[in-house]
């Protein structure tokens, strides 16, 4: 089992590690090779959208994923206090040599098109009324959290905006992990995107967490 | 943030999309300050690898914003044998490329006109609601 990053930041501003940042990773690892063999001798961007503390960024940056010494990573939060929780926690794991940035900014709206080899996003996926709005300023701590949590109709609110921009986030070989829970109905959804005929995905990992259940699917473009 | 990664910022306003001046964006030589992080370890295989995948014409025109006019009109090219010439030349786009950060400034959308800003190295492209 790959080593986990140690973390420790202030969890009233941003997201704890949970069990849906541990799928991710358990995902990602059960990847190595699937990744490596699509994203080698080439230099990856790598994308995390909302890292919150900085976890998932991070394992991928330690251990090499996709492949040694060819990629740059990218973390885009609208949180800023995620960001500097990112930059913390790639620090406290030895990580301060290689490439990493973080970015404020809203989904992948900033990043120039198609640039995006590897693609992660565990989003807000709980069901709510709706998604709360972007607190005015930085002290507005616990709507920062809000953020993190609720997806607004199906929870999905969110993850649909990455959905429909995929195919203009993605590089031609991209590859992109993406969490659902249950109450986002990953599989209705996928289908749908299977029937365009643009699309191949994957289930990769499913789990129990308490009394959710967690998903991890795999995106790539159909060739 | 590292100079590299100006290569891949665009304006996040949706209809500058559709202009060719959402990217780069324009740099403010005078409000940016820059350091020189030695972090990342020269790596040629790197390099080679990010020069592959680079819009060169954007880097010329981001390094010219940012005060440095000495990069040369075409990306450079490299024989699989790499001489001492090709490392030196390697290793001034490891000091440029990776090692250069802005770490307070601001830049410009050429097309909405729209002002970004970078402190402590993290650039925020998050629109105000009437943009967003
Ligand atoms: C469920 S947390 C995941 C945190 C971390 N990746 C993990 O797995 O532990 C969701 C993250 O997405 C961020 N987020 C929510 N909406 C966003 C948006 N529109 N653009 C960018 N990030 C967003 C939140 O601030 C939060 O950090």
């Amino acid at each position: 089992m790959l080593p986990t990053p140690y973390t420790k930041f202030d969890y009233d501003k941003v997201y704890e590690p949970s069990e849906d940042s541990f799928l991710l990773l358990d995902c990602l690892e059960s990847e190595l090779k699937f990744l490596d063999e699509k994203l080698k001798g080439k230099l990856s961007v790598v994308c995390e959208i909302g890292p919150g503390s900085g976890i998932v960024t991070t394992f991928m940056i330690q251990n090499s994923i996709p492949s040694l010494n060819s990629s740059i990573y990218l973390a885009v939060d609208i949180n800023p206090w995620a960001l500097e929780s990112t930059i913390d926690t790639a620090a406290r794991n030895n990580c301060k040599g290689r490439y990493l940035d973080t970015i404020q900014c809203n989904l992948t709206d900033s990043l120039k098109a198609n640039e995006v080899d590897l693609l992660v996003f565990n989003p807000p996926y709980v069901p709510a009324e709706e998604v709360p709005q972007i607190p005015e300023s930085k002290g507005e701590i616990d709507n920062w959290l809000d953020l993190a949590l609720l997806g607004g109709k199906d929870g999905m609110v969110i993850t649909n905006k990455v959905l429909e921009n995929l195919d203009s986030i993605l590089s031609s070989n991209g590859v992109a992990y993406i969490l659902f829970c249950a109450r986002n109905k990953p599989e209705v959804i996928t289908a749908e995107m299977k029937k365009t005929g643009n699309w191949k995905i994957e289930l990769v990992e499913t789990r129990k967490a308490g009394w959710e259940v967690l998903s991890v699917y795999r995106f790539e473009r159909q060739h | 943030m590292k100079f590299l990664t100006t290569n891949f910022l665009k304006c996040p306003v949706k209809t500058c999309d559709t202009s060719n001046d959402n990217f780069p964006l324009q740099y403010n030589g005078e409000k940016c300050q820059l350091i020189q992080d030695e972090s990342i370890e020269f790596n040629p295989e790197f390099l080679l690898n990010i020069l592959d995948r680079i819009d060169w014409a954007a880097i010329i025109i981001v390094a010219r914003d940012l005060g440095n006019k000495s990069l040369p009109p075409t990306k450079p090219s490299f024989s699989p044998e790499l001489s001492d010439d090709d490392l030196i030349v390697l290793r001034d786009l490891h000091t440029l490329l990776l090692q250069t950060s802005i770490v307070d400034g601001e830049m410009k959308c050429k097309n909405c006109g729209h002002i970004y800003f970078i402190k402590n190295s993290i650039p925020n492209l998050l629109l105000p609601p009437h943009l967003a």
